[in-house]
């Protein structure tokens, strides 16, 4: 027994960690997943590039960033923070890569229709999910939204909060929170699928920006992707998951 | 700044350390003098929160608690209220998520119970539930305080299960790990220490008393 686990000790202490090592390193804010997921291998086979993308909210991949963590570049879900980290001095000038839309996601087919502001004030609609409205853009999204349509004090009482706008995504999901705001991008995945979704016109659209670290280990690889990220490819996928 | 996440979080401890014994000591009794088929398969069952992720078990809860749920259905039903996002849907959460922490310190205290003394208290024609007030329960008050204890100081740490079932909703379910989580994440520093600071004594306060307990009992 004792020579099979210092065995199987040895074998743990073996296994080469230079076979997780990659040409890039991405930290990308989570509600661009499922076409992150898309875009990695395009680039790799058009560069010939191993790219590795960290997937977590934008708040705390800044958090992370700012602590001399090792990433080349920031795909955040705001302009807020990359503007930061370029004011700071800690990166270069920031770009948008994508503009996401809010959506009222529910997964009973009968609250949705084409007026999202009579169903999140429908008496029926008990619970609506929300990302933080102070650290989440998609979540400030959706506020501006019903506070444009005047309607955020009427709603407020219902509101669940996430952390992140997969987080609201996954109250509703699991039908805790009756309909949530959510992003587009949601609405394509497998959960999305089964439900259904409003577009609410009257949030603004989510500016998502991106900036190359200073500290960028890899900078001749983190300006290829860059460019790569212009491509029509890359236009295509965006579209493809509900962003602009 | 804003009190009203350290009073709820501290609201949600109390009411499971007052709670946690009702459903704690059947448990730990059963599985300290049990002599039953699937004992070990029950004290997995029981210890399983203890190991698993917060965010699962949080993420489990949510699923069983929500509207379309067992639990969570059945809830709706009775009470009309959505039990998720909830202070008593946290407060559940709570206390299965702090049922091994009452239930390990209770059972083990239990087993150290000399034997022998029951034996008398039987022979001695003491009812059960006279020999459990005189006798049981007096000894096993170390195990008890150190179980109430820790449970109290687990609560007010908890983050993972109460993200995950609570929603954050402010004065309802938003405790004060998750406001500091929010705080640090909207970078609000200042707010995010002042907060921590508050905590931090209080946890300190509760291994001291736990350490002295134990100290006793040695």
């Amino acid at each position: 027994m004792k020579r099979i686990f210092s065995l199987v000790l040895v074998l743990c202490l073996l296994v080469p960690s230079g076979a997780f090592a990659a040409d890039l390193f991405i930290a990308q804010a989570a509600n661009f997943t499922p076409v992150m997921k898309e875009i990695i291998p395009a680039f790799e086979k058009a560069t010939g590039l191993k790219a590795q993308a960290t997937y977590a909210s934008t708040g705390k991949l800044y958090g992370q960033i700012i602590n001399d963590a090792p990433f080349d570049i920031f795909l955040a879900a705001d302009e807020k923070r990359p503007n930061k980290l370029f004011a700071d001095g800690l990166a270069e000038k920031p770009f948008v890569y994508a503009k996401g839309q809010v959506v009222l996601w529910s997964s009973d087919k009968n609250f949705c229709g084409d007026d999202w502001k009579a169903t999140v004030v429908n008496d029926a609609v008990k619970r609506v999910s929300i990302a933080n409205t102070e650290t989440a853009p998609y979540g400030t999204s959706s506020m501006k939204a019903m506070q444009a349509v005047g309607i955020w004090d009427k709603v407020q009482p219902k509101l669940v909060f996430g952390q992140s706008i997969s987080q609201a995504f996954q109250f509703a999901s699991t039908g805790s929170a009756d309909v949530g705001f959510c992003a587009y991008s949601s609405v394509f995945t497998d959960a999305g699928k089964k439900g259904c979704f409003t577009v609410v016109d009257e949030a603004p659209p989510v500016i998502q920006a991106a900036c190359v670290l200073k500290s960028a280990p890899h900078a001749d690889a983190a300006a290829k992707f860059v460019k790569f990220l212009a491509t029509p490819e890359v236009q295509a996928m965006k579209l493809k998951y509900g962003y602009k | 700044m804003d009190w009203t996440p350290l009073i709820l979080s501290a609201k949600l401890a109390i009411w499971t350390m007052l709670l946690i014994p009702i459903l704690a000591s059947p448990m730990a009794s059963l599985l300290a003098f049990g002599r039953f088929k699937g004992k070990s398969l029950l004290d997995a069952v029981v210890t399983l929160p203890m190991v698993m992720p917060p965010t699962v078990l949080g993420f489990a809860l949510l699923v069983v608690m929500g509207p379309r749920g067992y639990l969570g259905g059945l809830w709706e039903d009775v009470t009309g209220n959505r039990l998720v996002f909830s202070f008593t849907g946290i407060l559940l959460a709570s206390l299965v998520f702090n049922l091994p922490f009452a239930v390990q310190p209770l059972r083990a205290s239990l087993e150290k119970l000399d034997p022998r003394l029951l034996e008398s208290a039987a022979v001695l024609g003491l009812s059960p539930l006279s020999t459990f007030f005189r006798i049981v329960l007096p000894n096993c008050m170390g195990g008890l305080a150190a179980a109430s204890i820790l449970v109290f100081a687990h609560s007010l740490g908890e983050f993972g299960v109460i993200l995950m079932v609570g929603g954050s909703i402010p004065g309802q379910t938003q405790v004060a790990s998750v406001a500091i989580f929010e705080a640090v994440e909207a970078l609000r520093f200042d707010d995010a220490f002042r907060m921590s600071a508050a905590l931090i004594p209080v946890c300190f306060a509760v291994l001291l008393i736990i350490n002295k307990i134990n100290a006793r009992r040695a």
